[in-house]
C-alpha cells in the first residue's frame, strides 16, 4: 500500500512506513471549531498524517422520522425545517412535493413560483455559509464575514416573509402557508443584483488565492467511483465531474420551465473531484440560482398560494412513494408510507449529508491532518440533518 | 563586588538546575531544566567578557539543541512498569566512576596554566572574532563547515525513501501488526 | 540603559554608587519595556480588532470608551483577571504554570536591545542584533512547555508545530539580516541605525536590489516567527482549537496574548531598525526621533494584520517547503549577492 499525502509539488511526503512511529488517536469533536456541528472524527494519526479516520455521529439525534407518526401530515412540516437548518426551505420542499404527489394536488401556480424562489433564495444561503466556513477551515476569516453579509439580507427577504430568520416553516402541504408580501419581488431583484456582483468579489479574495488554491486543489480527491459507492450527490457529486442535479434530471415542481446550467468539477487546478471543485460547483451554481431567481421573479404570476380542495386535516391514500429534491447539500429524499389515516405510516428521510460525510472514511487516510480538515469543510454537512 | 554578585547568582542557577537536571526522575522535567542550567552557562560567558560565545551558546544550544533534545524526549513514552533498581550494587559504581571523573576535571583545571587577562570592562569580541575566522583559522572554518555539510547529506540519505521494492516489504511487515490501513 | 543611568546620577549626584546606578538604571529600563510591551497587547489588541473589522465591513469594537471602542482593551484585561485559572487535572503542573512566563520573559529580553532613539537603548550591545535572535529563539522552549505540559494531544500538536516553525524560520530571518551587517560591519544595532543616515534612499532596504529582496524575505519570515496569519499554524483554530494554549484561561492565557503582540512589535521593531532606517525620518534632520521609529514599526504591525485578515493559512508542509526550499536559498543568494554587489561598487573594506 502507498499512502501519499494529498497536494502536488510540496516534495515527498509519502507515508514512509519504516519510520512511523505508534499512532496517535485523537477525537476531533463533538466540540471542535473544524467539526461544523457536533461531529465526532475518531482520528488516528501519524504525526501529521492521518491514517484513519471513523465518523461518530448521533449527538443530534431528535427522532424526527419517529415524532411523524404521531402527528397528522401538515404537522410534521416543523420538523422538517429542523433538519438542515441552514437551509428549512429545501427541507420543507422535499416533503411538500412529497406529500402533494401522494395526494395528487395541483399546486396553484403562484405558489409554485414563491416557493422556487425562496428555495433558490435559500440554496444561495447555504452555499454562502458553506463557502464562508470552508474558508474559515483555510484560515481565512474574511470571506465569511463577506459571505455572511449577504447572507443577512436573505434572511431579511425571508424574514419578511415568513417571519422567521431561521426556521421558516413557510411551505404547506398544497401550497404556501399565506402570499407573499408587497414588493417582494422589488426587494428578491434588488438582492439578485446585488449578489451578481459580489461573486466575483469572493473569487478575488478566496477562489483564486495562490494559497487557497494550493491547500484545496488536489486535496481530498473523490472520484465518481467512490460517489457512486457511497451515495454522494449534490456538490460533492457535481465536484466529481457528473453534471447530475434532480432539479434537471428528476424535475420537480416547474423546474423544468426555467433555463440553466448544471456546474460540474472539471479539475481547473487539480484533480476532478478535489476540494478546489467542490467549492467551486457551489460558488458557480449561485449564480445559477440567481438565473433561476430572475426568471422566476419575471413570470410570477397572481392568484391563490393555496391549494383550494384541500381539506385542513389531510388523509393520504394507502401507499408509499419515495420522493427525491436537490437541497443545497445534495438529494433530500422522503419516502412516505401511508395508511390511508391523517397520520404518516412511516417517514424516512434520506439526507444527502449523511451519505456525503461517510467518504470522509474512504478518503482521509493519507492525508494531512489540515487536509482532513478542508476535506469535511469541503464536504459542507449539516449535522442536524445527519442526525435528524 | 557587584561582578561577584553576578556570578554568585549565575553560577548558583547552573549548579542547582544542573542537579536538578541529573535527580529528577521526570525526564521532560530534565529536558526543560537544562533550559536554565544553559542559560546561565551564557551568563557565565557574559560575565567572563565572552559576549559572542554567550551569544551562540543561546542560539545553538537553547534553540538549537535543547529544542531537539526536548522534541526527542516529549515523543517518547515515559517508560512504564517496574521501577528502576536503586541498589547499593548501582550507586556505589555510579558514585565511584562520578568522583573518578570529578577528579580528573580537577586536576585539568588546577593543572593548566591558565592565560590571564587584566580585569575590566569586557571588550568587544565579534570584530576579533570574525578576523580571525576569516584570517587565521580561515581553513578550519571552511574544513568545519564542510564536515558539517557531509553530515547533513548523511542525515538526509539516512532518511531518504527506500526503493519501492522495500516498501513493498515493509508494507507485509506492517500488516502483520495489525495496522489501521486504508 | 545609558540614559537612565545618566539621569539618575544626575538626580542623586554621588549619593548613589555605581552598583546602585547600574540596579536602578537596569531596573527602570526593564520596567519601561514591560510597560511598553504591556502597552502593545493593550494598543494592538484594539487596534487588531479595528483593522479586522475595517476589512470585514463592520465596524469592531464600538461601545467602550465612548469613541470607537478605545477602552475595551481595558474591559478585556480586568474581565481576564476575574476569570478562573484552570489547571487540568493531568497536567504537568510546574510546567503548566511556567510556561507562560518564560515565553514572556524570552521576549522581553530581546526588547532590551531595540534602539528607539538615540541613546535610547536598555541595553547597547555590540551584538545586539544576534542577541535578539538568541533570546527570542527562548520562547519556542516555551511553546514546547506548554503545550506538552497541558497534557492535552492538540496542544502537543500545536507545540511541535510551532517549535518546528520557531526554528525553521529563525535560519531565513537572521539570513536576510546578513547582508546588512555585512553593508554597516556591526552587530550594534544603534551602528545599523547611524548608518542609514541621510533620507529614504540611505535606508538600507533601498541600498540594492539584494537587500530589498532580504527585507521582503524578513518580513515574511518574521510573521511566521510570531506564528501570525497565514502561517499561524501553532494555533491554527480550525483545526488544532488553539493550538498550545488551549488549555490555559484567565492571567496566564492573558501572558501568551501579551507575548505575541509584544513579538509582533518587536519584529517591526527589528525590520524598522535594520532595513527601513530606525529613528531617523523620510529626509532632514532627526526630529522625534523615538516617534517616527514607534511610527515605521507600527506601520509594519498594520501590514502584518492587513496580511492575517485577508490570507488563508498554509499547510504545515507548505510552510516547510517554503521556508527550506525557497526562502533560506533566497537569502543566501541575497547574502552572496550582496557581497558581490559591495565589491562591485566598492564598498567592501
Amino acid at each position: 500500500m502507498s499512502e501519499t499525502a494529498a497536494g502536488r509539488g510540496w516534495g515527498g511526503q509519502d507515508v514512509r512506513r519504516e519510520l512511523h512511529s505508534e499512532l496517535l488517536e485523537i477525537n476531533m469533536g463533538p466540540q471542535h471549531p473544524a467539526t461544523h456541528g457536533v461531529l465526532r472524527l475518531l482520528v488516528r494519526t501519524d504525526g501529521e498524517i492521518v491514517h484513519g479516520v471513523t465518523a461518530h455521529i448521533g449527538y443530534l439525534h431528535r427522532c424526527a422520522e419517529k415524532i411523524a407518526e404521531g402527528c397528522d401530515w401538515r404537522q410534521w412540516m416543523v420538523y422538517t425545517d429542523r433538519f438542515d437548518y441552514l437551509a428549512p426551505i429545501n427541507m420543507n420542499f422535499g416533503y411538500a412535493v412529497a406529500v402533494e404527489r401522494m395526494l395528487g394536488v395541483q399546486v396553484p401556480e403562484r405558489a409554485e413560483h414563491i416557493r422556487i424562489i425562496c428555495a433558490e433564495l435559500q440554496r444561495i444561503a447555504s452555499h454562502l455559509i458553506a463557502i464562508g466556513t470552508f474558508g474559515l477551515d483555510m484560515g481565512a476569516w474574511t470571506p465569511l464575514l463577506y459571505c455572511f453579509r449577504e447572507r443577512e439580507e436573505i434572511l431579511n427577504i425571508l424574514e419578511r416573509l415568513t417571519g422567521g430568520r431561521m426556521l421558516y416553516n413557510y411551505f404547506d402541504i398544497g401550497g404556501l402557508r399565506f402570499d407573499a408580501y408587497d414588493g417582494f419581488e422589488r426587494d428578491v431583484l434588488a438582492f439578485v443584483n446585488i449578489m451578481e456582483q459580489k461573486i466575483p468579489e469572493y473569487d478575488t479574495l478566496l477562489s483564486y488565492n495562490k494559497i487557497f488554491i494550493e491547500r484545496t486543489a488536489d486535496v481530498g480527491v473523490i472520484d465518481l467511483a467512490t460517489c457512486l459507492a457511497y451515495g454522494c450527490t449534490g456538490p460533492v457529486l457535481r465536484g466529481a465531474g457528473v453534471p447530475f442535479d434532480c432539479r434537471k434530471d428528476d424535475p420537480y415542481s416547474i423546474y423544468d420551465r426555467f433555463e440553466f446550467d448544471i456546474p460540474y468539477g472539471e479539475g481547473e487546478q487539480g484533480t476532478v473531484g478535489d476540494c478546489w471543485d467542490r467549492y467551486m460547483v457551489r460558488m458557480r451554481e449561485m449564480y445559477e440560482s440567481c438565473r433561476i431567481i430572475r426568471q422566476a421573479v419575471d413570470a410570477l404570476p397572481g392568484g391563490p398560494v393555496k391549494a383550494e380542495d384541500l381539506k385542513k386535516l389531510v388523509k393520504v391514500p394507502q401507499g408509499s412513494l419515495y420522493t427525491r429534491t436537490e437541497s443545497s447539500k445534495g438529494e433530500i429524499g422522503y419516502h412516505v408510507f401511508a395508511d390511508g389515516g391523517s397520520k404518516p405510516f412511516r417517514t424516512k428521510v434520506r439526507s444527502p449529508s449523511f451519505s456525503n460525510l461517510h467518504v470522509i472514511e474512504k478518503v482521509g487516510p493519507g492525508m494531512m491532518l489540515s487536509d482532513l480538515v478542508a476535506t469535511v469543510g469541503s464536504l459542507d454537512i449539516v449535522l442536524g440533518e445527519i442526525d435528524r | 563586588m557587584s561582578g561577584d554578585l553576578v556570578f554568585y547568582g549565575f553560577a548558583l542557577l547552573t549548579v542547582l538546575s544542573g542537579f536538578f537536571v541529573v535527580a529528577s526522575r521526570n525526564v521532560v522535567h530534565a529536558a526543560f531544566s537544562l533550559l536554565f542550567t544553559l542559560f546561565g552557562v551564557a551568563g557565565l560567558y557574559a560575565q567572563l567578557g565572552a559576549d559572542f560565545l554567550a551569544v551562540t551558546q543561546t542560539v545553538v544550544y537553547i534553540g538549537g539543541i535543547l529544542v531537539l533534545v526536548i522534541f526527542a524526549v516529549m515523543m517518547t513514552r515515559i517508560p512504564r512498569g517496574d521501577a528502576p533498581r536503586r541498589g547499593l550494587d548501582r550507586a556505589v559504581p555510579a558514585a565511584i566512576l562520578a568522583l573518578l571523573v570529578f577528579a580528573l576535571i580537577y586536576m585539568v583545571i588546577v593543572g593548566t596554566r591558565w592565560p590571564e587577562r587584566a580585569a575590566g570592562a569586557p571588550e568587544a569580541t565579534v570584530a576579533e572574532i570574525g578576523t580571525g575566522l576569516m584570517t587565521t583559522f580561515v581553513f578550519p572554518f571552511e574544513y568545519a563547515s564542510l564536515v558539517l555539510l557531509a553530515a547533513m547529506v548523511g542525515a538526509a540519505i539516512l532518511i531518504r525513501e527506500r526503493a519501492p521494492a522495500d516498501d513493498a516489504a515493509d508494507a507485509d511487515d506492517a500488516a502483520g501488526e495489525g495496522e489501521v490501513r486504508s | 540603559m545609558q540614559v537612565m543611568t545618566d539621569l539618575f546620577a544626575r538626580i542623586f549626584g554621588d549619593g548613589l554608587s555605581s552598583l546602585g546606578l547600574l540596579v536602578a538604571g537596569g531596573l527602570t529600563m526593564a520596567l519601561i519595556m514591560a510597560l511598553v510591551m504591556a502597552s502593545c497587547a493593550i494598543v494592538f489588541t484594539w487596534a487588531e480588532r479595528k483593522v479586522a473589522g475595517f476589512i470585514q465591513s463592520r465596524y469592531g469594537p464600538m461601545r467602550v470608551g465612548r469613541w470607537h471602542g478605545v477602552l475595551q482593551p481595558v474591559a478585556d484585561m480586568v474581565k481576564i483577571l476575574g476569570k478562573e485559572d484552570i489547571v487540568p487535572r493531568d497536567a504537568d503542573k510546574p510546567l503548566f504554570m511556567l510556561a507562560p512566563f518564560v515565553i514572556f520573559v524570552g521576549s522581553l529580553m530581546a526588547w532590551a536591545a531595540i534602539p528607539f532613539a538615540p541613546g535610547f537603548i536598555a541595553a547597547d550591545l555590540d551584538l545586539g542584533l544576534f542577541y535578539i535572535f538568541a533570546v527570542s529563539s527562548a520562547a519556542t522552549i516555551g511553546i514546547l512547555m506548554a503545550g506538552w505540559a497541558s497534557n492535552n494531544k492538540w496542544s502537543l500538536y500545536g507545540a511541535a508545530r510551532g517549535a518546528a516553525q520557531a526554528v525553521s524560520y529563525e535560519i531565513p530571518l537572521a539570513l536576510a539580516c546578513i547582508p546588512v551587517v555585512m553593508i554597516t560591519g556591526s552587530l550594534n544595532m544603534n551602528d545599523i541605525v547611524i548608518a542609514q543616515q541621510g533620507g529614504i534612499w540611505r535606508w538600507h532596504f533601498l541600498h540594492d536590489p539584494f537587500l530589498f529582496v532580504a527585507f521582503l524575505l524578513y518580513f515574511v519570515a518574521s510573521i511566521a516567527e510570531v506564528n501570525r496569519g497565514p502561517f499561524d499554524l501553532p494555533e491554527t483554530e480550525s483545526e488544532l482549537v488553539a493550538g498550545y494554549h488551549t488549555e490555559y484561561t484567565g492571567m496566564r492565557f492573558a501572558f501568551f496574548f501579551l507575548a505575541e503582540y509584544a513579538n509582533l512589535f518587536l519584529v517591526s521593531c527589528v525590520a524598522t531598525a535594520v532595513f527601513l532606517g530606525g529613528w531617523q525620518p523620510l529626509f532632514g534632520p532627526v526630529f522625534l526621533p523615538g516617534l517616527v521609529f514607534v511610527i515605521k514599526a507600527v506601520l509594519l504591525v498594520l501590514l502584518q494584520m492587513w496580511l492575517r485578515w485577508t490570507l488563508p493559512r498554509l499547510r504545515v508542509d507548505q510552510l516547510m517547503h517554503v521556508c527550506w526550499k525557497v526562502m533560506v536559498p533566497l537569502a543566501l543568494v541575497c547574502v552572496l549577492g550582496a557581497g558581490i554587489w559591495m565589491l562591485a561598487t566598492g564598498q567592501a573594506g
